[in-house]
């Protein structure tokens, strides 16, 4: 009741709250990037559409990786493990998030994941989001850096109608190059284009997993990341060094 | 499709701050969304009214201001209290 005048009406108390709305996810990847961290584990989320080649990039990673880091892999999807079968086939220690009907992953998803796979000794975990241009870009899950897959069938103007997604790609792999040649109205430069109006830094590398060109990039790309998490460790692990 | 996911987290720091103060309604939710924060702000708004019915903000507006940039901010619920 209002207290003032005994009128009878409720009283309205108008409070500022000025949080953010997922502040409760963002906590959550605040948590797993101490835990990346204080394991000098590179964790990248890589985002793309579905049939991008996302899991195919991620095979011909682990072939050019193999000896030289140990990598590990979140495969999101609605439903199957198809994808987390794929990339333990490819030498990658991985497992599965089903996610049902939700359309991107979340930190806590990545969270319970990591209770049901051994990681800390990893180097490189990858997140592979479910496969959707729109949704996951809005989640923090605690990775290092964003890498969106863009196959070159998807048409050039991708960038230009999912900004949200590709403004938030700390790096752009263009994938299935080996197909351009099959597909003479798509030009790189184009892609690229799209890519330099949306991306705030562009950084871009194309490549192809079937035939491996600009893989080596790629994982220069990814080595280069391994300075932005906890040097320290790095200089104290000394054989981790093995690039 | 994550505006429902969106709308679960609003609800419920909304639900929160109302249960905090013994709240009996909230009256109105207001946030700020920006352009690039990957937030349809109809389907929000949709899934807003969708979610609201039978909880205590059953007839509580949610008041959008849009603005630049990637925000995702409740910024001011008003309560009744008894």
């Amino acid at each position: 009741m209002c207290d003032s005048c005994g009128c009878g009406d409720t009283n309205l108390v108008p409070i500022d709250v000025q949080q953010r709305i997922l502040s409760e996810n963002d906590r959550t990847a605040a948590h797993n990037r101490h835990h990346f961290v204080e394991r000098a584990l590179l964790a990248i989320n890589v985002m793309g559409s579905p049939g991008a080649g996302k899991t195919a990039v991620l095979e011909a990673t682990a072939r050019a990786l193999s000896g030289r880091r140990l990598i590990g892999a979140l495969a999101g999807d609605l439903a199957t493990d198809h994808d987390a079968t794929r990339l333990e086939a490819a030498g990658i220690r991985a497992s599965s998030i089903t996610t049902g009907s939700a359309c991107h992953l979340d930190a806590a998803m990545v969270h319970r994941a990591l209770h049901h796979m051994p990681w800390s000794d990893l180097d490189y975990l990858f997140v592979e989001n479910v496969g959707n241009l729109v949704c996951p870009a809005v989640y923090d899950l605690g990775q290092a850096a964003n890498v969106v897959v863009l196959s070159v069938t998807e048409g050039e103007d991708k960038p230009l109608k999912y900004p949200v997604m590709f403004h938030k790609a700390d790096l752009v792999l263009i994938s299935k190059i080996d197909l351009l040649p099959a597909l003479p109205d798509i030009s790189l430069d184009r892609i690229g284009e799209s890519l330099r109006r949306v991306m705030p830094d562009p950084r871009v590398i194309a490549v192809s997993a079937r035939t491996g060109e600009g893989i080596e990039d790629w994982i220069a790309w990814l080595a280069a990341q391994e300075t932005h998490v906890a040097p320290a460790h790095y200089a104290e692990a000394g054989g981790r060094d093995r690039v | 499709m994550h505006e429902y996911s969106i709308v679960q987290a609003l609800y419920d720091k909304v639900a929160a701050h109302a249960a905090a103060r013994q709240a009996t309604r909230v009256h109105e939710v207001r946030v700020r969304i920006g352009e690039l924060s990957g937030v349809d702000v109809g389907l929000l708004e949709t899934a807003w009214r969708t979610f609201r019915v039978h909880t205590i903000c059953e007839t509580a507006p949610m008041e959008v201001d849009r603005v630049p940039g990637d925000d995702l901010v409740l910024e001011r619920i008003v309560l009744e209290v008894p």
